[in-house]
């Protein structure tokens, strides 16, 4: 999607209304299907199952066995229909062919948006019924909601996020928004100003870099007011946003803000809840889309007729704004192009927040807490769970590995992942 | 016996689709004796994928270190966490994906066999495989009809067991 607005503003296009809505719910059923991924098989089994249980039942088969089969039925049924509705509104579920400079390649069928509007009450349901799983199971256990509110998962920085007209959260188009550490608008822009806001930090130890906000300068591994750091992601969009815009996900976002006391929130796990709080959202707004009669415009393309030469597109991916900057020859061959993905974003977040969480659970003497490596792992799993798309690396294994040193820098103990 | 093959990759990643060009040709090759689908995705798709069949076929790519590009590999469930997509930390894997449709009562095939094709490139943009693993293509597509079909079988691909580097 990124990449498809880019590519219209390489070519000075401006799109049809209807092409700009069926990307977007194009995108909503993606967005559905990712975080529920993320929530249901990688993150709830720390929450549901525990921290500390054994891996062999932290995962989905041990949140089943703990919540029912019938999650785990709608979850997969969920997830299979939203795939169906990328397929029908986008013909492929992944690298569809249909996002075209203009437009898209084909208007939505009066048969499609029936059947998908049939599925629309079941995924509304489906974004409430994770929220109620939070609410049964994890709120309602002070021992995971000591997790959730203790410090071994906070970091306070600034906060990323798209927005639309009045500021509520919003996922394919809008003004990029950010505010620091309390709460307060420190910065906002428009899609082809991201390079006069957002530079990129390089360490010599890693592929990936560390975005940060330019008028605050690179200021190191730094939390607190004042850092350059940002984070952009769940939570971070819910903090750098006044609200949600549809009422069941609104009401879901004030719920959270109660909870925690205010805004903005620092608590790292805070981004499950606010995943499932956008789980919602996406199929709130998925219904919106559908019951738009203009969603049938078959006027989904105009044919770019300007000299291609440069465009940057800003969507919010599930793990975090995701920008697309491609410099192009008078043919459209790309000359230049820069991508800051989600996960990049939070790089320097996610490095502090490991460390963190080692630190806490990590004794003075060397002593090891029970179930360390998951620890630190959640930390980490919080914002992605897989960095090898961040830095295209394929290891082909989980490359997890916690050295730890003395005071010598000697490595007195390693735990790796068997 | 009700049997699925299954291609799994990413045509515009030129060896990533190694899997999607052996399902297509295989299409045609089995006549009716399985039903051959692709898909980009894996992890939890893998339920809705293939629930429902007694066997499975899965074809993808892979990349080992120290192997030769085009080298296929054989492999069943025991070892199936290495593969390109089934072995994505964003999802769950086959294994888990195998247990978790079995939990949740639907039919999963208890016969699953991934072919893995060692990549040479999987990440420059293109829709064509590189010569070695272009070249493996047919080998590997005889190989999985004759194993559809009951027929002669040549094998091309060795065991897991027999990779260069057992570390890696």
């Amino acid at each position: 999607m990124a990449s498809g607005k880019a590519v219209d503003a390489v070519y000075k296009a401006k799109i049809p209304a209807a092409a700009s809505k069926l990307r977007e719910l194009y995108y909503m059923a993606h967005f559905m299907h990712s975080h529920a991924a993320h929530f249901y098989a990688l993150a709830a089994p720390d929450f549901v199952v525990g921290p500390d249980a054994p891996p062999a039942e932290r995962n989905i088969l041990g949140l089943i066995g703990k919540v029912g089969l019938d999650l785990g039925r709608e979850v997969i049924r969920q997830r299979e229909i939203t795939q169906l509705v990328q397929q029908m509104v986008g013909g492929r579920a992944t690298h569809p062919v249909w996002n075209l400079p203009g437009g898209v390649s084909r208007a939505l069928s009066s048969e499609n948006l029936e059947t998908i509007k049939g599925f629309v009450p079941g995924l509304v349901a489906f974004g409430e019924l994770g929220l109620k799983l939070f609410d049964d199971l994890v709120l309602a256990n002070k021992a995971y909601l000591d997790l959730i509110l203790g410090d071994g998962y906070e970091l306070v920085t600034n906060y990323m996020g798209l927005v639309d007209d009045r500021d509520r959260v919003t996922f394919y188009d809008g003004t990029v928004r950010v505010v620091d550490s309390e709460g307060v608008e420190i910065d906002r822009y428009g899609e082809s100003e991201y390079a006069e806001h957002v530079a990129e930090h390089v360490e010599p130890y890693s592929y990936l870099k560390f975005p940060y906000l330019k008028k605050l300068g690179w200021q190191g591994f730094k939390e607190g007011k004042g850092t350059s750091l940002y984070q952009a992601a769940p939570l971070a969009r819910l903090n750098a946003a006044s609200g949600m815009a549809t009422p069941k996900a609104q009401a879901a976002y004030e719920k959270m803000y109660a909870t925690f006391g205010g805004k903005p929130v620092h608590k790292l796990m805070a981004h499950h809840w606010a995943r499932l709080i956008e789980l919602l959202y996406a199929a709130e707004r998925l219904a919106e889309l559908v019951a738009d009669p203009e969603i049938l415009d078959p006027n989904v393309r105009v044919i770019p007729s300007a000299t291609p030469s440069e465009g940057v597109g800003i969507i919010e991916a599930p793990r975090g704004t995701l920008t697309h900057h491609y410099a192009t020859d008078e043919r459209g061959i790309v000359t230049k192009a820069n991508l800051i993905v989600g996960t990049t974003n939070n790089n320097a977040p996610i490095s502090m927040a490991v460390k963190k969480a080692a630190q806490k659970f990590i004794g003075a003497g060397g002593e090891v807490a029970e179930g360390l490596l998951n620890r630190v792992e959640m930390a980490f799993r919080i914002f992605d769970p897989c960095f090898s798309c961040a830095t295209h690396s394929l290891p082909g294994h989980m490359p997890l590995i916690i050295e730890l040193k003395n005071g010598a820098g000697e490595t007195i103990r390693t735990i790796s992942r068997s | 016996m009700k049997t699925l093959i299954l291609g799994l990759g990413n045509t515009i990643l030129r060896d990533d689709g190694i899997g999607i060009y052996a399902v297509r040709a295989l299409a045609a090759r089995v006549d009716g004796a399985a039903d051959c689908r692709e898909s980009e995705s894996a992890g939890l798709d893998l339920v809705e994928l293939l629930r429902g069949y007694e066997r499975a076929v899965i074809v993808d790519a892979i990349q080992l270190e120290g192997e030769d590009p085009g080298t296929v590999f054989r492999l069943k469930p025991d070892d199936l966490r290495i593969t390109a997509r089934l072995a994505s930390l964003h999802d769950i894997d086959l294994v888990t994906a195998l247990a978790l449709g079995r939990r949740l009562g639907f039919e999963m095939p208890e016969d699953v066999t991934v072919y893995a094709v060692q990549v040479c490139d999987a990440l420059t943009l293109g829709e064509e495989c590189t010569e070695a693993v272009a070249g493996a293509l047919p080998g590997l597509v005889d190989e999985i009809a004759a194993e559809i079909s009951g027929g002669a079988l040549a094998r091309v691909s060795r065991p897991l067991r027999e990779r260069k580097r057992r570390d890696a």
